[in-house]
């Protein structure tokens, strides 16, 4: 490569003084009659013209030559370097400044002209680099992309992209060791540009907004510094987009499944209904119908589907909640009312038990959803009927607390260890020496989940061998109207 | 004699077969048919008192077979529905349904249903006016006609004995309650959508602006009022 420049400078030189040499012919031989003002002018415009073509080297020579030639053959006395005449003294050095000054100007203009034109190439590099980084394929490592663009649009072979949240390097000339791994490593943390002007190798850090994302090494001179600077806030905005979507649709990926899970479980949950109606139906008109043996037995098949039935719809609330799509239809209701509903729909559990119902005489009104609070109250009476002795009494209570009416569920049970207190809200969640009691470990967490969408408090308050209470609150509505249904 | 005709339109065989046996036990005529095409050919022929429908079949879902009965019929309309989601339930009233039963159901819950949605010329219709005068608005109960404006407007019989207390007690806010036992039966009364749904259809078919109501006001927390003439 160097030794080509050299070649051609040679030829170059060769030719300025050609050119010279032609003219001093034809001065001499073709047109001799022409003053020395004449030949001057045509020797420097072969000067201007091999500095505009060639360069200033060129130029300098052509015009030393030139001179020496002026003074040679044109200047008297003529064949020999000496001048007579003091006044010709002056001609030729004018003439030397003004072909070199001229030389000078015109090779600067030539060298702007080429500058100017090398940055309009590297914009428009740098405009089809940002195009493609917009574009790139997401199948393979945005940072191996990143380098095989820059390489491609830039024509260069050696570029190194290291992505330092994947602590990899990806390089486009693999053989090439020149960049090395530690290097990149370096840069990307230290966040310091490294230039060696000898190998021609730049190794500059990416950032966004002080977070080191990685660094890049390229191979290969001729791309301005602010070019490179540029490449490398284009990587990195690059990367960062590409780290920032993988996350998203990582994100996506996850809530889809869980979407697809819940939706899975409430399509067959709704199946389980089909079946449970016919063995209901059938089941309630023996009932119905029947006095003798077999209205026991008709009996146990109704509650039991009854129970079925609730098991399926906390599967469906479940599913609705893990999937966030739990929605409220609130309407306005007494505190009273909800409690009274909630037992009705219990009776046949609490038949034979004492139950201590404490609701103060005058309630505000609470705007819920009258069915998922209920779900709610019944899932503790539920709890209590479970958990404690049949023996043992079961007191519900309803109050008014400054801007909430609160509710609780207490009975005599064993307690809950005050280890498991926390975790007894937890979905799937049984208290550990309870096996014997059957539960799926979902109600509480419904519960939860249903409490906290109204803007209440759910929690419980235990020891052991005094029993439990559980106790959620509901924010009173604000309308100074009363209940609707009372 | 038979207590009534029913048509049951589900696509599950099983239900169909203990539904049928509990409405034939009841004295009632029962035809069961699979799926909505098969109810809208059989129902010109067979002429039901009262159409149970489920609300999910394969092909034409129960919502749009009800639409479709609603077209030429105002014969009582009982939902069968697996979702107990408040979205849905309000569709269902909206397509023109009287009332839903929730799978699954115990047989007095349906009957009861049933009862309640053949019930005719409830125990108020004696006290309350025949005839009912107002602006554009004018109803003749004795006739079951009902004219608004130029209009002669056709109601479900539930929409008409709910128009028919309302107006019975015009002036008096009538409480959520008392009205849905007084239309529906004395089983009903926290069902507080049916009257949203029932009220807005009414508004649609009688109010010169049913956005801003003049006839049939909301009291709210309450219930309803009728505005009677001034």
């Amino acid at each position: 490569m160097l030794e080509q420049r050299r070649i051609q400078t040679v030829i170059r030189l060769g030719g300025s003084l050609l050119i010279l040499a032609g003219i001093t012919f034809f001065y001499r031989r073709v047109i001799t009659d022409v003053n020395s003002t004449t030949v001057a002018l045509s020797f420097l415009l072969a000067i201007l013209g091999v500095a505009t073509a060639w360069g200033l080297f060129e130029a300098i020579v052509s015009s030393v030559a030139g001179m020496l030639c002026f003074n040679f053959f044109f200047l008297p006395p003529v064949g020999t370097f000496t001048i007579a005449d003091p006044q010709n003294w002056v001609a030729l050095f004018a003439f030397l400044v003004t072909a070199v000054v001229a030389s000078n100007l015109s090779a600067s203009v030539k060298r702007r002209a080429q500058e100017a034109t090398r940055r309009q190439q590297e914009v428009e590099r740098l405009y089809e680099l940002s195009r493609g980084l917009m574009l790139l394929d997401k199948q393979s490592p945005m940072a191996e992309e990143i380098g095989y663009r820059i390489a491609q649009v830039f024509r260069i072979t050696g570029v190194a992209v290291y992505d330092h949240a994947k602590d990899r390097v990806y390089r486009t000339d693999p053989a090439n060791p020149s960049i090395s791994e530690a290097k990149l490593r370096d840069t990307a943390l230290q966040g310091t540009v490294f230039h060696d002007s000898l190998s021609k190798l730049s190794v500059l850090p990416l950032s966004l907004g002080g977070k080191p994302i990685g660094s890049l090494a390229i191979l290969g001179g001729g791309i301005s510094d602010t070019a490179v600077n540029a490449i490398g806030n284009l990587a990195a905005i690059a990367m960062e987009r590409a780290r920032v979507e993988e996350a998203a649709s990582r994100m996506e990926a996850v809530r889809q499944n869980e979407e697809m899970k819940s939706m899975l479980l409430d399509a067959l949950a709704h199946e389980f209904k089909t079946p449970l109606t016919s063995i209901k139906v059938a089941a309630s008109s023996i009932l119905d119908e029947e006095r003798g043996l077999y209205r026991e037995l008709a009996t146990i098949i109704d509650e039991e589907a009854d129970r079925l039935n609730s098991l399926v719809n906390e599967t469906i609330w479940m599913a609705r909640i893990e999937a966030g799509d739990l929605h409220l239809h609130k309407s306005p209701y007494s505190a009273a009312d909800i409690v009274s509903r909630s037992l009705e729909k219990l009776r046949i559990l609490l038949k034979d038990r004492e139950i201590d119902i404490e609701v103060a005489p005058t309630l505000p009104g609470v705007l819920v959803d009258a069915e998922l609070v209920g779900l709610t109250l019944r899932q503790l009476v539920t709890n209590a009927l479970k958990y404690s002795n049949p023996e043992s009494p079961i007191t519900i209570r309803a109050v008014p607390q400054d801007a909430v009416v609160k509710i609780s569920v207490k009975d005599c049970g064993p307690g809950i260890p005050k280890a498991e207190l926390q975790r007894i809200f937890e979905r799937y969640y049984r208290v550990k020496h309870e096996d014997g009691v059957p539960g799926t470990g979902m109600g509480l967490a419904i519960a939860r989940n249903i409490i906290l969408a109204h803007g209440g408090e759910i929690w419980v308050d235990s020891s052991p061998e005094q029993g439990s209470e559980f106790s959620f609150t509901l924010p009173i509505a604000r309308s100074s109207g009363g209940p609707q249904i009372s | 004699m038979s207590a009534g005709k029913i048509l049951v339109v589900d696509d599950d065989p099983q239900i169909r077969r203990v539904v049928r046996v509990i409405l034939v036990g009841e004295g009632y005529e029962v035809v069961e048919v699979r799926s909505g095409d098969a109810a809208l050919l059989k129902f010109r022929e067979f002429l039901p008192d009262l159409v149970l429908l489920d609300l999910n079949m394969p092909g034409m879902n129960g919502l749009e077979t009800c639409r479709a009965l609603r077209e030429t019929s105002e014969v009582p309309i009982i939902f069968l529905t697996v979702r107990r989601d408040e979205e849905q339930k309000v569709e269902a009233l909206d397509a023109g349904a009287d009332d839903y039963v929730t799978k699954p159901f115990g047989k007095r819950e349906l009957v009861a249903r049933i009862r309640a949605a053949l019930r005719r010329s409830p125990s108020f219709a004696i006290t309350g006016p025949n005839t009912f005068v107002s602006g554009d608005l004018e109803i003749d109960f004795e006739a079951r006609k009902i004219r608004s404006g130029k209009n002669a407007v056709r109601l479900t019989p539930k929409e008409f004995d709910l128009l028919r207390y309302l107006v019975s007690h015009a002036g008096k806010p009538v409480p959520h309650r008392e009205l849905l036992q007084a239309v529906w039966g004395p089983d009903y009364g926290d069902q507080s959508d049916y009257l949203r749904v029932f009220i807005t259809h009414l508004r649609k078919k009688i109010e010169p602006h049913p956005a801003r109501p003049q006839y049939i006001l909301t009291e709210p927390w309450i219930g309803y009022r009728f505005a009677g003439p001034e």
